[in-house]
């Protein structure tokens, strides 16, 4: 077993709340503040506290405007944040092959 | 080890899943479906009130028709998308609108070539042309439209798609019964499918969004 693929796991993709924003961004080039809180059952300011930390880790980009005098925040990922992503996504497939019957 | 690969295994599964999930659109569905339902239902009665019978005035009427209850619909989406802070052009509401735009263009060439051609088809092919297989033409192509978007929204979507093909393909099949006059067949087509399966799939929607809200 080799146990690099663990050791090289993001801490902070992994959290379970982040890796749900992430997942939906991935998906989605921009997506709203209200749309992903609605979407994950997540209150304003469990989201806003996650989206904090992915954007200071550079993984997210937020964005604040203003549509008929109303605020609207959206939210993408970065050049990096998807970088960052495809290599979580990389590794967790390399656990499951590794652990693979047949498999060293 | 096993353990290992099995916890990789469900965090791949919540990724899709949500992933799935962020490229849905689900913005006021129950709303739109409601809206052309009524709208249809309406419509059927006063086209038949009014005796629009010639193929010409029914296809002229029915084009006015939609353009209402797309009015209506790209509304209701506004609202939606204002009310709850979100872009109006989101990516989803982009995929739908692409999905949906190859038979709504077929749609509307093949209105635009039945319209030029039933003033000078002999009487019984105009009504045939314009008042039997155009309404059904409407009803397979909407189906087409509804089954595309289908990928990009719920999973009844697609089988409401589905309903509109078949039950049109049906209807086209057992031909045009004898007692039929166009008048009464064509606007009954077009109140059925467009009037009365949109409002059933409103009052649906309605409630089943609202008791997944008040889970």
């Amino acid at each position: 077993m080799n146990p690099e693929p663990f050791l090289q796991i993001d801490r902070v993709i992994h959290e379970k709340g982040r890796l749900a924003i992430m997942s939906m961004l991935a998906a989605s080039p921009v997506l709203s503040f209200t749309e992903m809180r609605d979407a994950l059952n997540m209150t304003d300011g469990n989201l806003t506290t996650h989206i904090r930390t992915l954007q200071e880790t550079g993984y997210v980009s937020v964005t604040k405007s203003f549509q008929n005098n109303r605020p609207l925040t959206t939210c993408s990922l970065t050049a990096e944040g998807k970088k960052a992503f495809t290599s979580y996504i990389d590794l967790l497939e390399q656990i499951i092959r590794q652990n693979r019957p047949g498999q060293k | 080890m096993v353990m290992e690969s099995n916890w990789a295994a469900e965090h791949l599964q919540v990724i899709r899943t949500l992933m799935e999930r962020a490229a849905l659109y689900r913005r006021a569905l129950a709303p739109i479906m409601i809206f052309n339902g009524v709208t249809g239902l309406a419509a059927a009665a006063l086209g038949w009130t009014l005796k629009v019978g010639s193929p010409r005035g029914f296809i002229l009427y029915w084009a006015g028709v939609s353009g209402v209850t797309m009015a209506g619909s790209f509304l209701l989406v506004r609202r939606q998308a204002l009310k709850d802070s979100e872009p109006f052009w989101s990516p989803p509401t982009r995929r739908v609108i692409q999905a949906l735009l190859p038979p709504v263009v077929a749609g509307l060439l093949i209105s635009a070539v039945v319209l030029m051609n039933v003033r000078s088809a002999p009487a019984d092919l105009g009504d045939a042309m314009g008042m039997f297989w155009l309404p059904l033409s409407w009803v397979v192509l909407y189906g087409c439209a509804f089954h595309a978007a289908g990928f990009f929204m719920l999973r009844g979507m697609k089988l409401f798609g589905w309903a509109f093909i078949l039950a049109g393909c049906g209807v086209f099949a057992l031909g045009i019964p004898d007692w039929a006059r166009p008048l009464d067949y064509a606007h009954g087509i077009m109140g059925f499918f467009f009037g009365g399966l949109h409002l059933a799939y409103g009052v649906y929607l309605y409630f089943t969004e609202q008791r997944r809200n008040d889970a």
